[in-house]
């Protein structure tokens, strides 16, 4: 029961500010209330019980997607770290002590499509996290020095984060998979790029008055709390923020007419890798095909998968083999990944993936296996929203793609209505060869 | 959320009914934590055997068979069979082994309890031990040594490289997952015969959560005395030769970073009078993925050399990827441990010493009453992230009935930290903490010379790219010459190839 923690999920487009209450009649079960403030800021609110606590996430529409301009890849997550850096009204360090007084677990996190600043935390400190959240967004302040003393501190990370050898594989293909479109580097940026950062002082004032605006925030509330209270908190403190979003011009990536390779040398010893990645579409849950195409992964590949259990359990020639189908902002990939035990199965494995699709392509999946998946993606939904951290958490993507939840509840009905006919068109549609690009890595002998 | 029961569910209860008269609290084989209203239930079968009782040579036999349970066929189906019954369910069971406990968990939605159970229950009744099953498992532990925690994760490297390092020669002295060499060694009669003598009723205790209807507890009461008979002799608890002086093991391997840890043992366990004193210090110190903690401060915030630097006085696997504890880690014996993040190569001998100085100089001169209380607050609310979920809730529970704690122990810490005093923590550092007798762990390159700049405490200045305030650059001309005072002969050197053999 291993699961290849693939963590990168989906994006979307934005959808237009609207004021709603509603219930749980849909796949979300809790009531929630959206809110749009005259600046431009949403703000979604689920009420729920839960021991006192509270998340508070703070989700800013803008992730390494938007790095446009050459030579800047990685600077929305480097951007993330500099918010922690206090303002003339709460410093550093006494946000960091108001943070620790309140015993809030406090963290953030830069995607492709998004970043998300959270804090889960005793609901009684609303008010404190509501006056220091809206503060750090809207007079953040930080010397030169500061500011590149943190960028030693990414470069640390970018260290930690290659010795891994899937970390080195993703790098070369989004790199091979995207020629134009900002996709094609990964969220913590090329190396050349992070060893720049210290000199980036004058930019990223530049990138926080750009993309850091009400029009392209949302606040998501869950937990125990009062909606009204807090929506008057909200508005008291964010009121005076001025919007200005400067959405960036993202090149489209050129329509793919051939498959592309790439092979990885990783300086180190590691059991062969392979990605075989197809080009999605951009999250559309009006879009039966697309939404079909999104529940391939786990049909074609997951653990009760044909190929799962004749290359894992049976014949053994696979450490493990998953996909990740997730959705995007714009069009970007949909993967299956493999660890192989030995280098000489490599070919073997890559046509066995083939003949999976193929198989799929020539043979309707069974009625009965698509149910499965159906009630599969209902069950790992429901049991995921258990705690507010975890509800905010699994809302985060919906929310950053499309400005709000409403998405979910037309995503998981579309999933009902699936055909095995739907399924074999999004195979037509998204897994042909002129789509795909295969990432190979192999270690140190 | 509605909860649809269904048919087999009803006769489950009606049959519950018949056959249970005792009382449904937690008693000396069951902890219990009904949540009325959470529409999923909680497993933890908790068997009080763990790796410690790994036999000499057979190591990470305990893991394996464990594995065996939960990732192979059981009599009555295939792996694939309970994959496939599993997948519409979004649901699985696994287990986690650590020095002293095996917990077999699983959480599945009301709905699918009927169909769940069984499964769940095979697995730890009627494991089928195949061939097949056991060439896949052990295959994939080898190379989970060999591949990944050598090459794919020095952080994890360096911390794993730490444990065995501290518990030389004691029933915690090798890694859960056992050495490439032990795994080879084990047949499947092993597996059978383990499984045997740890997975027996005399040593199992239920643990159960959320939704569940009392008929559930009286099954597995049931179905758990089909175990196996009798139970296994517990070993003592480890007893690590006290250490003198400061033993330093490098892990020679290409890498662009170097990982360090250091640690010792400790005699302070949760419960323990000085525990909840430990626990407030190191949280101040090295509150783990928490900008607020002095080493943090010291280390990244104001230089700039790593992600991250963290303390512990409890065992805290995977930090890497985990911000709480994760719970049925408890032990008889734990240790203090440093973990500091990568740092440049050209920084380690400097971000080693500035790490030990911090130690020395809060035992020296212990915590101000401002870090103190401001701790003493934090602490107050932050206990309540520990475990929020049913799952961890349960989780803990088991811990405390390892630990002889009674009651919920989010609240019991709570309030024992809130009664400390400053005296109190401090008097607790002196008593338990020290830097003189320390092993250390790091995976590093070009060992060899970094142990002969470490034999004769060579200078270790550090420049900056970027500029730094004067009090740190004064701070730092201290720290580039404090003194380690470690003996050549306390370094041990080893490839990367050779650990965990």
């Amino acid at each position: 029961m291993k699961h290849i923690m693939l963590c990168l999920l989906s994006l979307l487009l934005g959808g237009s500010p609207l004021m709603a209450e509603r219930g749980g009649e849909g796949a979300f079960p809790y009531d929630y209330r959206l809110e749009t403030l005259e600046n431009g800021l949403s703000v979604i609110m689920v009420p729920m019980s839960a021991g006192g606590l509270m998340s508070y996430y703070s989700i800013v529409r803008t992730g390494a997607r938007d790095e446009y301009e050459k030579g800047k890849s990685g600077f929305a997550h480097f951007f993330e770290h500099m918010m922690f850096r206090g303002t003339k009204n709460y410093p550093a360090e006494l946000y960091d002590r108001m943070v620790t007084e309140m015993g809030a677990d406090a963290n953030a996190y830069t995607t492709d499509d998004y970043t998300a600043y959270h804090l889960s935390f005793a609901s009684e400190d609303l008010e404190t996290v509501v006056k220091l959240e809206s503060d750090r967004f809207q007079f953040l302040d930080y010397e030169e020095a500061v500011f590149q003393t943190e960028a030693g501190a990414v470069y640390g990370e970018y260290r930690k984060n290659r010795s891994n050898p899937w970390a080195v594989l993703f790098e070369e293909l989004m790199e091979t998979a995207f020629t134009r479109h900002t996709y094609g580097h990964t969220t913590i940026g090329y190396e050349e790029d992070i060893k720049r950062m210290p000199g980036m002082y004058e930019y990223s004032k530049d990138f926080f008055s750009r993309y850091y605006r009400p029009d392209n925030v949302v606040l998501v509330l869950v937990g125990d709390f009062n909606t009204g209270k807090a929506l008057d908190l909200i508005r008291s403190y964010y009121a005076d923020w001025q919007p200005g979003y400067k959405a960036p011009v993202i090149t489209p990536e050129p329509e793919q007419s051939a498959e592309r390779r790439v092979r990885v040398s990783y300086d180190g010893k590691t059991l062969p890798l392979m990605v075989v990645s197809y080009k999605s579409p951009a999250l559309d849950a009006e879009n039966r095909i697309a939404v079909a195409g999104s529940m391939l992964g786990e049909l074609l590949f997951g653990e009760s998968s044909e190929i799962y259990r004749t290359l894992v359990l049976k014949e053994q020639k696979l450490q493990f083999i998953g996909a990740e189908f997730g959705f995007n902002r714009d069009p970007r990939l949909w993967s299956i990944y493999a660890m192989i035990k030995d280098e000489a199965d490599i070919p073997m494995v890559r046509q066995e993936i083939d003949r999976t699709i193929e198989r799929f392509r020539s043979r309707p999946v069974s009625a009965e296996r698509l149910e499965a998946i159906k009630k599969r993606l209902k069950y790992s939904f429901l049991m995921g929203l258990d705690t507010p951290a975890r509800v905010a958490g699994g809302l985060a993507r919906f929310v950053a793609l499309t400005g709000g939840i409403e998405v979910v509840d037309r995503l998981y009905a579309m999933y009902d209505t699936v055909t095995p006919e739907d399924i074999r068109e999004a195979i037509e549609t998204y897994l042909t060869a002129e789509r795909r690009t295969v990432a190979t890595l192999t270690g140190r002998k | 959320m509605k909860t649809r029961m269904t048919f087999p569910l009803y006769l489950l209860i009606i049959a519950g009914v018949l056959m249970t008269s005792c009382s449904r609290n937690g008693t000396d084989q069951a902890v219990l934590l009904p949540v009325e209203d959470d529409p999923t239930v909680s497993f933890r079968v908790w068997f009080k055997t763990g790796s410690q009782a790994d036999p000499a040579g057979l190591e990470g036999i305990s893991a394996l068979t464990a594995a065996m349970m939960t990732e192979g066929a059981t009599e009555s189906h295939s792996y694939e069979d309970i994959l496939s019954a599993l997948y519409p369910m979004a649901a699985s069971y696994g287990a986690t082994v650590d020095k002293e406990m095996t917990v077999f968990s699983g959480r599945i939605h009301k709905d699918n309890l009927p169909e769940y159970y069984p499964l769940f229950i095979n697995a730890i009744l009627k494991p089928a031990f195949s061939e097949e099953d056991f060439t896949r498992i052990r295959t994939d532990m080898i190379n989970g040594i060999e591949k990944s925690l050598r090459y794919a994760d020095d952080e994890e490297l360096g911390k794993a490289a730490l444990y065995t390092f501290v518990y030389d020669n004691t029933p915690y002295g090798h890694l859960d997952v056992g050495t490439v060499s032990s795994l080879e060694a084990i047949t499947l009669e092993d597996v059978r015969a383990h499984y045997r003598t740890c997975f027996t009723r005399g040593n199992v205790v239920i643990g159960l959560g959320g939704g569940y209807e009392d008929t559930l507890l009286t099954r597995l009461e049931q179905d758990l005395a089909l175990l196996p008979e009798g139970a296994p002799v517990q070993p003592g608890a480890p007893a690590p030769l006290p250490l003198e002086g400061r033993h330093v093991l490098l892990v020679e391997k290409e890498c662009n970073a170097t990982a360090i840890s250091f640690g010792f043992p400790i005699d302070v366990v949760r419960g323990d009078e000085d525990f909840w004193a430990l626990a407030l210090f190191n949280s101040w110190f090295g509150e783990h993925r928490n900008s607020s903690s002095h080493l943090y401060q010291v280390i990244r915030e104001a230089r700039g050399m790593n992600y991250g630097d963290y303390s512990y006085i409890e065992i805290f696997p995977n930090g890497g990827r985990r911000q709480m504890p994760a719970p049925n880690h408890a032990r008889r014996q734990q240790m203090f441990e440093v973990w500091l993040r990568p740092v440049q190569h050209q920084h380690r001998h400097f971000a080693l010493r500035a790490a030990i100085r911090e130690l020395q100089q809060v035992i020296d001169s212990g915590m101000t009453q401002e870090d103190f209380a401001l701790t003493q607050k934090f602490l107050d609310k932050y206990a309540l992230h520990y475990a929020t979920t049913t799952m961890d809730r349960l989780g803990y529970a088991i811990d405390s009935r390892f630990y002889g704690i009674d009651g919920d122990y989010v609240s019991l810490f709570r309030e024992k930290i809130a009664g400390l005093t400053l005296e109190e923590v401090n008097a607790a550092i002196r008593r338990h903490l020290q830097s003189d007798n320390l092993r250390i762990a790091m995976v590093t390159n070009g060992a060899e010379e970094f142990a002969t700049a470490l034999a004769v405490d060579a200078p270790s200045p550090v420049t900056y790219e970027t500029p730094k305030p004067e009090e740190i650059l004064a701070e730092d001309k201290d720290i580039e010459v404090y003194p380690l005072g470690i003996a050549r002969e306390d370094i041990r050197i080893v490839p990367v190839e050779e650990m965990f053999r």
